[in-house]
């Protein structure tokens, strides 16, 4: 009785999938390709952009969560096979009976298969100029071949945003501090130029200040994930979006910012329940100390206080039950080094409750990698800068992602980017 | 105290600490004590805790600027920076006129991250000292790490006026600056008359690629005082010598020839030869001629010297096609120089002989010559006479090691254009391939592709189309290589195609024509999926489209 369900909902799941796939079922013998994400594959990075260029044709596509590591299931087209080879990335053919038999391994195992239906439309928060730092994310899209505009506080604060299904934000400082660079580097051409651009486009949308325009940036980062909004985070914008929302009439802007010291009682006043991740943080109150609050554990511009880098652990979630979760750890490594941002990691101390906990330095007091829900949509908070750069200084050139074609770290954020395209029923968590 | 340098030495750190505490209590102004307690509570994370101590050796000894560094220090780490300047101008008191105190201040700072606040410091060292150029050094440090390398390079050169052995610095660091802010570095150092801006100048100039500049920039303020002359001399030498491009090397061949105009007899003629041997790699064999008038057969001059002279100048005749004086002068030398030098400038005439066209002479002359080298040059020799066959066996005897690394890529190379060929005797393809050797790229090029027109593209026709089309983009003739990759790149030709896709893929982005490179390398990857340039291919695709940064 069992089998023969299971035989039914491998039929069903073949007969979801694009008509391409039918095309290709009638010509070839091997109708669909399988991408494994294990050992295998000789480019995981390239594997998410072959997946989300399907997904642009209009095609389907399946993740095998948990199977060798997070396989995809694509149909064995001509534009995906030829796709393929151009990107490097190493596909199986897959019969019929091959397919029914890994639709029982992922039915009697910890493994699920999830639907990849739509190419989420991706927009990057990230700023006209060019910054001495290079961005994660922005790198591992181009790396991997998907398609995203720039966006910055004018479409966030318009109407723009809500047109995407899925925000970037990197090292933007939702404070208004400029990265609490201000005093340190005053003079730097471009911390001369960061400062011009942010200041003009707060008073051309007719705000006093950088901090307060930068506060109502982050509410409508907040109201856009509130309406169903996919958001994801890394560095300082996990940390400074959490505090620019519950600073809500709050002075938390060094006066070089906004003209007025911070307030002193600032920690006392915030207003946790606007943040999505974070409550009960004490704030930095040096201006000129690169550190916002005790959210980041190894304050990396703190002399004193910086710690030092170890291993993040990604933990294992039920693919049937929490597939939201799995989805977005699914890795061919459970352990990877650490990286520094302005913020590497958040101390567990200042987490809420009702976040989820996808990775963690086991013995320490912080963690590394968190998601949860904020109304309709989800956010996801990723800590340091460069997965494949543990120490990037300002200055360093971009790192060149064809020589780490595997990483673990970039595959996280990559994770993020596809997750989206889950058909919607299937997330549960 | 010796307890406590031998707990430190072993790594228990926390109990030295404890020993130069207790020596600390008996000796509170024991400036060696404090500074070994300082060094050992920093890897173990307890740096604040030496305040105590600090406040008890300041009260004990008033003048000592070891003392004061470290209370600069021990306040910058626990973040006081009131405390830091009032330790600073404690200081300054005490030395008055010294920049240490200021140095020592704004170190600290920096430690901290805190540019700003180190800025404060040295400047108000200069105020406080009177001397517009005080702590320039440091200000330069600062200035760089903004990428304000104008400010850096003003600061620098009174920095070395003070301190000639900052140089070294200031061109390391300088010479770091981005190309577009280059010009504006030059314009800054033309407006300065010092000695010292000249200096930096020309070694700057010879950083970035322009020895010959850098050169004239020196001598056109050199000192009169020889020794000034001498040193300022030998440092342009040195930045010379890490090049080895033709500019470089004239430039080394000049200032070599300066040196010697400015030194004793026996070092003048050692001088004169390292600059004829510059000289003759750089090409300008006049002046390795003028170098060596008189050298090889001077008497007095030492043997090395003399032999060295001696096969500079075989090198310089071979170059001038003087073969037969060549000859003449390395047999008078064969007593004087090792037999492996004795064979390689034996075959160095050999080659002109092939150079020359006469290939017959060159062929006697390197006789049974069983070296590698040898075989190899053996095999130049039947190919240019259109000995197909005689040539891949020299240059299978002769191995894929001989010579050095661009021979050897270049045999092999010519290896593979040869293996394809049915033909057993192909004299204009040698005559075309001897085009090559004589750096006539434009009219072998040409050669070439007439010599491919008579051959199948599967049996050498596409191999010597793609050599022509790399001959023809050398010498800046793209439309030419365009045409020829293309008629390289067919299918009846598998092992020949990729590459000329890649070397076309190449030549349009050069062009910046992206969209046809990807075009092409999307073709060679997907026909050619088995070829070993595939990941190259892949590579460029990935520039091609904006995927990885450009580098």
């Amino acid at each position: 009785m069992k089998r023969r369900e299971f035989v039914a909902r491998s039929c069903a799941g073949l007969a979801t999938l694009s008509p391409l796939s039918r095309v290709a079922l009638a010509s070839s013998v091997a109708p669909w390709l399988l991408v494994p994400m294990d050992d295998a594959q000789a480019d995981h990075l390239k594997a998410y952009g072959l997946t989300f260029r399907l997904l642009e044709r209009g095609g389907r596509a399946e993740w095998f969560l948990n199977y060798r590591n997070g396989s995809f299931l694509l149909p064995a087209d001509a534009a995906t096979a030829r796709d393929a080879a151009l990107a490097g990335v190493t596909t199986e053919p897959l019969d019929d009976g091959r397919l029914v038999q890994i639709r029982g391994q992922l039915q009697e195992g910890n493994m699920d298969a999830v639907p990849l239906e739509k190419a989420p439309k991706v927009a990057v928060y990230a700023p006209p100029n060019a910054a001495p730092w290079d961005d994660a994310v922005t790198m591992a899209l181009n790396y991997a071949g998907i398609k995203f505009d720039k966006i910055w506080d004018e479409e966030v604060v318009g109407e723009t945003l809500k047109t995407y299904d899925w925000l970037h934000l990197h090292h933007e400082d939702f404070t208004g501090q400029f990265s609490k660079f201000f005093l340190s580097y005053a003079g730097a051409p471009w911390l001369v130029d960061m400062v011009e651009r942010n200041r003009e486009v707060a008073r051309s949308l007719g705000f006093p200040s950088v901090p307060a325009e930068k506060k109502a940036v982050a509410s409508a980062i907040a109201a856009y994930v509130e309406r169903g909004g996919f958001l994801f985070a890394m560095c300082t914008a996990t940390e400074t979006l959490d505090l620019a929302l519950a600073a809500d009439g709050v002075d938390i802007a060094a006066s070089y910012a906004d003209g007025s010291p911070m307030d002193p009682d600032a920690s006392s006043r915030m207003r946790w329940d606007r943040a999505l991740a974070f409550h009960k943080a004490q704030l930095e109150l040096s201006p000129t100390m690169p550190v916002y609050s005790d959210i980041d554990g190894h304050r990396v511009n703190s002399p004193d206080r910086r710690q030092p880098l170890g291993s993040f652990t990604l933990f294992n979630f039920s693919a049937k039950i929490d597939p939201v979760a799995a989805m977005l750890v699914q890795n061919h490594r459970q352990v990877i080094p650490d990286f520094y941002g302005l913020t590497t990691s958040f101390t567990r101390d200042t987490l809420k409750p009702s976040v989820i906990i996808l990775a963690e330095e086991p013995g320490t007091p912080w963690v590394k990698y968190l998601h949860g829900e904020r109304g309709q949509g989800t956010w996801t908070f990723f800590g340091g800068h460069d997965p494949e750069d543990p120490q990037h200084q300002i200055g360093d050139s971009a790192t060149d992602l064809s020589l780490h074609p595997h990483s673990p770290g970039y595959r996280l954020i990559l994770n993020n980017v596809l997750f989206p395209a889950a058909k919607k029923k299937e997330l549960k968590t | 105290m010796s307890r406590a340098f031998d707990l430190e030495r072993r790594g228990s750190y926390a109990a030295a600490a404890e020993a130069y505490r207790s020596v600390l209590a008996t000796k509170p102004g024991d400036a060696s004590a404090l500074l070994g307690l300082e060094r050992v509570l920093l890897p173990i994370n307890r740096s604040a805790e030496i305040l105590p101590e600090v406040r008890a050796a300041l009260a004990a000894n008033r003048s000592s600027g070891a003392l004061f560094g470290v209370a600069l220090r021990a306040w910058a780490a626990v973040e006081e920076p009131d405390s830091m300047r009032a330790v600073a101008e404690r200081w300054a008191l005490a030395t008055p006129g010294d920049e240490a105190p200021y140095r020592e201040w704004g170190a600290a700072a920096l430690s901290r991250r805190d540019r700003a606040g180190a800025l404060a410091a040295y400047r108000m060292g200069r105020e406080r000292l009177g001397r517009p150029h005080a702590l320039a050094a440091e200000m330069a440090q600062v200035a760089l790490t903004d990428g304000d390398y104008a400010t850096a390079l003003r600061e620098w050169i009174p920095a070395i006026e003070k301190i000639p052995g900052y140089r070294v610095t200031a061109v390391a660091t300088l010479s770091q600056a981005p190309e577009a802010v280059r010009p504006q570095l030059l314009r800054l150092l033309a407006r300065e008359d010092q000695f010292a801006a000249r200096q930096l100048e020309s070694e700057l100039r010879v950083r970035w690629g322009d020895p010959l500049g850098g050169l004239r920039a020196l001598q056109s303020s050199l000192p009169a005082d020889r020794g000034s002359a001498v040193e300022a001399l030998r440092g342009i030498l040195d930045q010379l010598r890490t090049s080895r491009t033709q500019e470089a090397l004239l430039a080394q061949g000049r200032v070599l020839e300066a040196l010697a105009g400015r030194s004793s007899e026996a070092q003048a003629s050692r001088l004169r030869l390292e600059a004829a041997q510059a000289y003759s790699a750089a090409g300008d064999r006049d002046s390795a001629r003028r170098m060596l008038t008189g050298l090889a057969d001077d008497r007095t001059a030492s043997a090395t010297v003399a032999s060295g002279a001696g096969t500079t100048l075989v090198t310089v005749l071979v170059g001038d096609g003087k073969l037969e004086e060549a000859s003449r002068r390395l047999e008078d030398l064969r007593q004087s120089i090792s037999p492996e030098e004795y064979g390689s400038l034996h075959r160095s005439i050999v080659l002109g002989w092939v150079r020359a066209g006469e290939l017959g002479r060159a062929d006697s002359m390197l006789g049974a010559d069983s070296t590698i080298e040898g075989l190899a040059l053996a095999g130049k020799i039947r190919l240019y006479r259109g000995d197909v066959p005689g040539a891949i066996e020299s240059f299978k005897a002769a191995g894929p090691y001989a010579g050095e690394r661009a021979e050897a890529t270049q045999r092999t190379t010519l290896l593979a254009l040869l293996q394809p060929i049915e033909a057993d005797s192909l004299p204009a393809l040698g005559a075309a391939l001897l085009q090559v050797e004589r750096g006539d790229t434009a009219a072998a090029a040409t050669s070439l592709e007439q010599v491919a027109s008579q051959l199948p593209a599967a049996k050498g026709g596409a191999e010597l189309r793609l050599l022509a089309g790399r001959l023809a983009a050398a010498s800046g003739k793209s439309g030419d290589a365009e045409r020829l990759f293309r008629a390289a790149a067919v299918k009846e030709a598998p092992a020949t195609a990729p590459a000329a896709e890649l070397a076309l893929a190449e030549l349009l982005l050069g062009q910046g024509r992206a969209g046809d490179a990807v075009a092409r390398l999307e073709h060679l990857i997907l026909s050619y999926p088995e070829s070993a340039l595939v990941p190259q291919a892949r590579r460029t695709l990935d520039r091609a489209r904006g995927g990885v940064p450009q580098t």
